[in-house]
């Protein structure tokens, strides 16, 4: 009994713990934010030389210091999103929802940035109904967002992107496939884990956490589903998130 | 064709002013308010056409600004764009729920994509 008791005890400090812990990353991400938009909008003005003109020297390093901050933003982002993900005392809103849905809205997000850079991001719509799942709907939101957003950072122009949905015996199966730099051998094993940041990747778009991928992994396991890829020697590289239906 | 009027409620007066400078460039007439009750006093001065709000303010909650304009017969077709460096869901969620026409996190936009939101929402 008193054992028990002292696991209550502990338990509770923990919890308290690990709120406070949330509580001071979300009150320093703001804070972060705050002095970074400042920066972003000024480095902004500059860039845009709305401010005067600059020799090419300057452009160059007020360009670098552009780039410094949105990677510094992305950080920040990342760990917010991260946080949220590990937060055991703001449990996941499980719920029925149609994810069938819910890939379509997500995508419609991006169909502005793939035009912008050239990309085609192609949605294969399944062919039989796709049953609701059982998740926290902006978990999940996450988890497409992510991959997409991989996919178009890491994508050339006229590049493609196929997103796909099918289920397969009770769960359900997403799939980002792009024809992008690709995942070289010798990074295949870290690439789910923290900070962890590819080579080519860091040379292919500087802005980048090395979060995206290890929160991602994160929110699909704590809804029992599974997540890995597969690649072809072209650089071709397909994710794929399995997550039950009931 | 009429100018419009946008209110700025943001208590950081460095961000206040490159909003104000941005907005006033593109031909936008700017209103500020540093704090949460002085907003509520400007957002009753005439032709407001939109309300840019920010959350975290002095004496007055963001949240409760928005209540107050949506709750208010004269004031509540005014859009407001919640603009705010918080992104939590819940915080996301009572704001929409409240009655913002859009919520963005500062951080994540330009000033020249915030003048096209104010754009697209005034056409």
């Amino acid at each position: 009994m008193e054992d028990l008791e002292k696991l209550k005890t502990e338990n509770e400090m923990l919890k308290k713990a690990n709120e406070n812990k949330s509580d001071i990353i979300s009150i320093t991400a703001h804070q972060l934010r705050t002095s970074l938009s400042a920066l972003k909008w000024i480095l902004k003005m500059f860039v845009d030389e709305e401010i005067g003109k600059l020799t090419s020297e300057q452009m160059e390093l007020v360009r670098k210091a552009y780039t410094s901050n949105e990677r510094m933003l992305a950080l920040v982002n990342d760990l917010l999103t991260l946080n949220r993900s590990e937060n055991i005392t703001i449990p996941y809103n499980f719920k029925k929802v149609d994810i069938l849905q819910l890939v379509e809205q997500t995508l419609f997000e991006f169909y502005g940035e793939t035009n912008n850079k050239g990309i085609e991001l192609i949605f294969l719509k399944p062919e039989t109904i796709i049953p609701s799942i059982n998740c926290d709907e902006e978990m999940i939101r996450v988890v497409i967002q992510n991959l997409i957003e991989n996919s178009i950072k890491y994508s050339n122009a006229n590049g493609k992107i196929f997103v796909s949905l099918s289920q397969k015996e009770n769960n359900v199966q997403i799939s980002v496939h792009d024809t992008g730099i690709g995942i070289k051998n010798e990074d295949k094993d870290n690439i789910f884990q923290k900070f962890f940041r590819a080579p080519n990747a860091i040379e292919k778009d500087a802005v980048g956490s090395g979060l995206g991928l290890y929160t991602t992994r994160n929110i699909v396991e704590k809804h029992n589903g599974k997540i890995w890829f597969e690649d072809t020697q072209s650089g071709e590289t397909t994710f794929f998130v399995i997550l039950p239906i009931l | 064709m009429k100018i419009k009027k946008v209110l700025i409620v943001e208590d950081d007066s460095f961000l206040q002013g490159l909003e104000t400078k941005k907005l006033e460039e593109v031909g936008y007439v700017v209103v500020t308010a540093s704090s949460g009750e002085e907003g509520l006093k400007k957002i009753n001065e005439p032709d407001i056409d939109i309300v840019l709000l920010d959350l975290i303010l002095p004496n007055f909650d963001g949240l409760e600004i928005l209540k107050k304009i949506k709750g208010t017969e004269a004031l509540k077709n005014i859009p407001v764009i919640v603009f705010s460096n918080l992104s939590e869901e819940k915080t996301i969620k009572r704001s929409m729920e409240l009655g913002a026409t859009d919520f963005m996190v500062k951080s994540n936009f330009t000033l020249d994509e915030l003048v096209k939101r104010i754009d697209s929402v005034l056409k």
